[in-house]
């Protein structure tokens, strides 16, 4: 196989020790854009192995499979990178009229973890990210770029970022963990 | 060096001295204290020289509203800021500063000429004293007026400073932190909403600082401030901002909030921003901005020395200064007593007070008694001397109806004065809340609100401690109580003790003995406007206050009018002779104090000055000298120079590889929209100009999108994969804006449709691989891909293995050559193309950029949507009705088609052109006309959309929009260009291998 590659790959951000503020980028996932009726959410789950949540905003995480509803009729799947080619074949056979793309690599998944997390985030975050209820999810805009949020936890949150924004993003958190570092 | 400190006074560190230099000199002063306390502690009073005049000035103020000691700031580094507040910038070792606007000295100026030539520099001078010659205005007059009038200079390097930014949602946000502000975020704070409680000052306290001897709730003034401080750092909903100026308030209850974070530290951390813009969304706004002083008019009250009272209590109370050994108070209120009385009782000469009330508080004038000082109530002000600081005042009696009795002169070395005080209505004024008139007090007050908004205290007229206390505390309760938080209790009261007294007149233009009409009493001290330039402009015919302001530019200036508004304004209603609120007030606009193009800007400078968006192949294409150039936010490699090549060489180069051999393309920008589902040809259909149900899984189609208007939005390749997916590509610019207007029509036009739209760019990486050698280079990696002739033809689409990696392997040509469009997941883009460039060595596979396929495509007539079209081309303007579906039921824009404008023969319609001579290049968007002998100006038919050197043909070749020009076939037109009119005949727009039959070589 050949060498895969992104802009962020391997790269961290080691930020303030006090508030262990630490980013980083995540590893691969698999990942697809589903858009199905809401109605047929069922079943696409029964495809996906892991039921879809249902109400936009959500997020459903079963087993390493993790699923967030986008819009009314929109998700957002991520899995292990191996079991990408199992989850297109599942869906292949689900009768109910839907789609769903191959966006692995589109994206480029970057973690922000510690007690200054939504703080960083904040910076370049219009929305009140301090009230965004852990197990959540949205998409939204970065600065200037167009992300997904989940807020895995409380002090963990995960960006999905097309690749080719994922640099700007990065060079804002290293600005932004440089301040928390200094305590201003 | 005179020392004004006075021992056991003020809040600055006696502990910590600070070295810093003013004009070159060395001072020293104390943490704490700003660069005005810091330079009246020295006895410093002149600082600089006023804008038009060059009038020698001092210090006005003590706070954010000073008009005229503005400084230049050197913080090292080529860290220069101009027009720096000397009364806010605070001291730190090592800080130098400089007075501006004066050559070739502060007190040897020689632009002071134009004080004594002030007549030629009143109101309106610019539009009546240099009216003519017209090549006078920029040549002589402006530059002129320029150098000798201004401000600071602006620095020229590049501002070496970061800047920060950060949202903040709030339940309440309280704007200033002085005695109203501090008992609105208390009572916020116990109550449990989250809040923000900014103030522009280095501390919190507000007038609290400059008033020790107040007593609240038993406390004094300052003891209670410090619990107060401990008080809301415990508590952890509550976020104090200190240093931070609330700039501007926008729409729901949005505030922009300017925190400067380094600019007071000797040594600034690395990576520390400077300054950092606070986006806050609060559900209730408390403004606790307090009032500001008013100065009152009259000749001779700009010199320096002559200052406002409550500044002067300022300098003394909080730190530690005494701004004269003999100081004379003019006043028509109350406050300013309390200011001679504080000086009086730190020893400072008191020589007179001079009120123009006729009558007076009685214990205001016992008080004075009992400290032995002359009071001269019922007098006024005409006059004062001194070159370089106020040396003497002159006072006259005010006799029964007006009359102005015989002058005294008093000698002094400061002259305190106080006209009242201004409700700083700043940040509701910006919310379009209205403001009403007082009479009583001679104020605007706010009126009925737009926002969720409360004022307090002395912003809304609320004067003395206890009233803002009690204010405050009730506004911040129910602003809590409005944001959902708080459990209704009652405002916590207060006990305030040496409250006061607070009376006074707002008095016009101080009488005069002499012709008003020469005094030089200023109104604008930053923009030198005075009274007689206001009622010259009433003279002329101005009525309205927003031309007056124009016209006299009184309020325009960096302070925004704060101290002179008011004054303006009643010398404009006198003149007018009509009440204030018949006048008007003008508007008041962010910000609120002056605010750096850096704390706009945030984040967004350098690198991060906005997305570079670089495809898989980009950092292959640097390592390999690749020349970039910008294509929507895309970064592209333009072409690739080998040592010694200039661009036209490179790029004959890499054209004659394509043709001859194999060249690759990074061709990944290209914008990919994934659409799928039952009803997606159907989709197709109705969004692009062609027919898609006849399309065969596996082949491609060139697509054309119009809009609604019939003219061509975008262009692209389009692959059936599957019966019900199909792999769209648009242009590289278009992609964001065609997914989003077919998402448009999907949602709105078409939600019945069973199809969904993702867009797909950046999944792909994509290699185009050109040239006759391109099946051979590729044929040993690809698996699962018959990539026969009759198998795979040209414009076919398949999906398989490359190198081990999936591909959507499309055969499609934008070179005219046999070509592959290698779509391979974007991790592995690069990996791909290292790959195919080794197996490629052995055909001496070239890389070539965006140059080379822009010349390869003209080569062949193929369009680029953008630079051949610009919004007003059909596709049979553009040579494309070939693309139109003409039996299809209907397309988005297919009915503007058969507009008869539409179909007119004289459109400008897309044609090729060749010079006469074969060496000239013709200018992109160089006009065209018919007759190149005609008059000026002339009628031009069209232009030029692109232009290039073909090495195949060994000439220049263009496309050109031209009216009716398909009708013009061989025809010559001219081109007038700047060195020469160039002729050239017009052409069809394919100029090599019209018959196609490289594509399938």
């Amino acid at each position: 196989m050949l060498l895969a590659n992104h802009p962020l790959l391997g790269k961290t951000i080691a930020g303030d020790k006090t508030s262990s503020l630490t980013i980083r980028a995540a590893e691969d996932v698999a990942r697809f854009s589903l858009r199905i009726d809401p109605a047929s959410a069922q079943s696409a789950g029964a495809a996906f192995g892991t039921p879809l949540p249902t109400r936009i905003g959500g997020l459903v995480e079963n087993g390493g499979r993790t699923a967030l509803q986008l819009g009314p009729d929109e998700w957002v799947l991520l899995a292990p990178v191996a079991e990408s080619d199992a989850i297109a074949e599942a869906f292949a056979a689900l009768q109910e009229p839907h789609s769903l793309v191959d966006i692995g690599h589109r994206e480029v998944g970057i973690l922000v973890e510690g007690e200054a997390a939504a703080l960083a985030l904040r910076s370049a975050i219009a929305f009140d990210v301090e009230a965004m209820p852990v197990g959540s999810g949205c998409r939204t805009i970065f600065d200037k770029a167009q992300i997904v949020l989940i807020r895995e936890d409380n002090n963990r949150f995960r960006i999905e970022v097309w690749r080719s924004f994922a640099d700007h993003v990065w060079g804002l958190l290293q600005a932004v963990s440089r301040e928390i570092a200094l305590g201003i | 060096m005179s020392n004004f400190r006075i021992a056991g006074k003020g809040r600055v560190n006696r502990s910590r001295q600070v070295r810093f230099s003013f004009d070159g000199v060395d001072y020293t002063g104390y943490e704490g204290d700003t660069l005005a306390s810091a330079l009246l502690a020295n006895g410093v009073h002149l600082v600089g020289r006023s804008f038009k005049y060059h009038r020698p000035r001092g210090f006005l103020t003590a706070g954010s509203e000073e008009p005229n000691a503005l400084v230049g700031t050197d913080r090292g580094n080529g860290r220069f800021e101009p027009n720096t507040r000397a009364t806010v910038l605070e001291v730190f070792e090592g800080l130098k500063t400089e007075s501006q606007n004066r050559w070739p000295s502060l007190t040897r100026d020689i632009g002071a000429v134009n004080d004594s030539l002030y007549m030629m520099f009143s109101a309106g001078f610019y539009y009546k004293t240099f009216m003519w010659p017209k090549s006078f205005w920029n040549k002589v007059y402006e530059p002129f007026i320029r150098s000798a009038a201004g401000l600071g200079k602006a620095p020229t390097a590049p501002d070496p400073d970061t800047y920060a930014s950060r949202f903040a949602h709030c339940d309440v946000l309280v704007v200033g932190g002085g005695a109203a502000g501090l008992a609105a975020a208390l009572e916020a704070g116990r109550s449990g909403a989250s809040v923000i409680l900014c103030d522009e000052q280095t501390e919190l306290g507000g007038s609290l600082l400059s008033e020790p001897a107040a007593e609240i709730n038993g406390q004094l003034a300052w003891d209670w401030l410090e619990d107060t401080n401990a008080a809301l750092a415990s508590m952890p909903n509550v976020t104090v901002l200190p240093r931070t100026t609330a700039i501007g308030y926008y729409h729901q209850n949005f505030v922009g909030l300017c925190q400067r974070l380094t600019d007071h530290l000797a040594i600034v951390p690395d990576g520390a921003p400077r300054e950092r813009m606070w986006k806050v969304r609060a559900k209730q706004v408390v403004l606790a901005q307090g009032a500001i002083e008013k100065p009152l008019v009259f000749a001779g009250n700009d010199r320096p020395g002559v200052m406002l009272a409550g500044a002067a209590r300022t300098y003394l109370n909080r730190y530690g200064v005494k701004v004269g050994n003999r100081v004379v108070v003019v006043t028509t209120h109350d406050s300013a007593w309390h200011a001679a009385f504080d000086l009086a009782k730190a020893g400072v000469e008191v020589a007179a007070i001079v009120d123009v009330r006729g009558t007076v508080p009685t214990q205001l004038v016992s008080a004075a008694d009992a400290l032995r000082i002359k009071t001269k109530i019922g007098w006024t002000v005409t006059g004062t001397k001194g070159r370089l600081r106020v040396s003497s005042v002159r006072v006259n009696p005010v006799g029964a109806g007006g009359k102005v009795g015989g002058a005294e002169t008093i000698a002094c070395d400061a002259l305190l004065m106080s006209g009242g005080w201004t409700p700083s209505v700043h940040l509701f004024s910006h919310t379009q809340g209205s403001l009403t008139w007082n009479e009583d007090g001679q104020m605007f007050l706010p009126g009925r609100g737009k926002e969720e908004c409360r004022l307090a205290g002395a912003g809304k007229g609320r004067f003395g401690l206890k009233a803002a206390f009690e204010d405050g505390a009730a506004a911040g309760a129910a602003a809590a109580a409005d944001a959902g938080a708080g459990s209704g209790a009652e405002p916590a009261s207060y006990h305030v003790e040496g409250e006061l007294s607070f009376t006074g007149v707002t008095g016009r233009e101080l009488p005069t003995d002499r012709d008003p009409g020469h005094a030089k009493a200023f109104v604008d001290f930053q923009n030198d406007v005075m009274a007689k330039d206001i009622r010259l402009a009433v003279r002329e015919g101005f009525k309205s206050i927003e031309h007056i302001k124009r016209y006299t530019t009184n309020g325009m200036a960096t302070d925004q009018g704060k101290t002179s508004n008011i004054n303006g304004l009643a010398v404009a209603s006198d003149a007018l002779k009509r009440p204030i609120p018949a006048v008007g007030l003008t508007t008041f606009r962010p910000p609120y104090t002056p605010t750096t193009f850096g704390t706009f800007a945030g984040y967004n400078k350098g690198a991060l000055f906005d997305v570079t968006r670089k495809t898989p192949i980009d950092g292959w294409a640097e390592e390999n000298g690749a020349v970039f150039e910008p294509v929507s936010l895309w970064r592209r490699a333009w072409y690739f120079p080998q040592v010694g090549e200039d661009m036209h060489t490179a790029v004959a180069r890499e054209c004659k590889a394509v043709r001859t051999s194999v060249g690759m393309f990074d061709a990944s920008t290209l914008g990919k929209i994934e659409i799928v589902g039952p009803d997606a040809a159907e989709f197709m259909n109705r969004m692009y100009t062609n027919a898609w149900t006849k399309l065969a899984p596996g082949r491609c189609r060139y697509g054309l999108l119009l809009g609604e208007d019939g003219f061509i939005r975008d262009d692209g390749v389009i692959g059936r994969l599957a019966h019900d997916r199909f792999h769209v590509t648009t242009t590289t610019g278009g992609a964001a804006r065609v997914l989003g207007m077919m998402e448009d029509y999907l949602q709105t036009e078409w939600p019945d449709l069973k199809v969904w739209l993702t867009s797909t760019t950046e999944q792909w990486s994509v290699i185009a691989l050109q040239g006759p050698n391109a099946r051979k280079l590729i044929e040993p990696f690809v698996e699962g891909i018959d990539l026969s002739e009759g198998a795979f033809p040209h414009m076919a689409v398949a999906t398989g293995r490359i190198c081990g990696v999936p591909t959507r392997l499309f055969r499609v040509s934008f070179t005219g050559e046999l070509g592959f469009e290698i779509n391979v997941p974007a991790r592995y883009g690069r990996a791909v193309w290292e790959k195919l460039f080794e197996a490629g060595q052995r055909f001496g596979i070239t890389p070539y950029g965006t140059e080379t396929m822009h010349v390869l495509r003209a080569e062949k007539g193929y369009i680029i949507v953008g630079q051949d079209t610009d919004g007003t081309l059909t596709p049979d303007d553009a040579g494309l009705s070939w693309a139109v579906g003409k039996t299809k039921p209907d397309f988005v824009g297919k009915r503007s088609l058969s507009r008869p404008d539409m179909l007119a023969n004289d459109r400008k319609q897309l044609v090729g052109l060749l010079t006469a001579d074969p060496k000239t290049v013709l200018e992109e968007g160089a006009q065209i006309v018919l007759d190149p002998n005609q008059p000026v100006p002339m009628e031009m038919v069209g232009h030029v959309t692109s232009s290039y050197w073909s090495a195949e043909l060994g000439r220049s070749i263009a496309f050109a929009v031209i009216q009716g020009g398909r009708s013009l076939q061989g025809q010559t037109v001219h081109v007038p260009m700047p060195d020469n009119v160039h002729s050239a005949t017009i052409t069809g727009m394919v100029f090599v291998d019209p018959e196609n039959k490289r594509l399938s070589a």
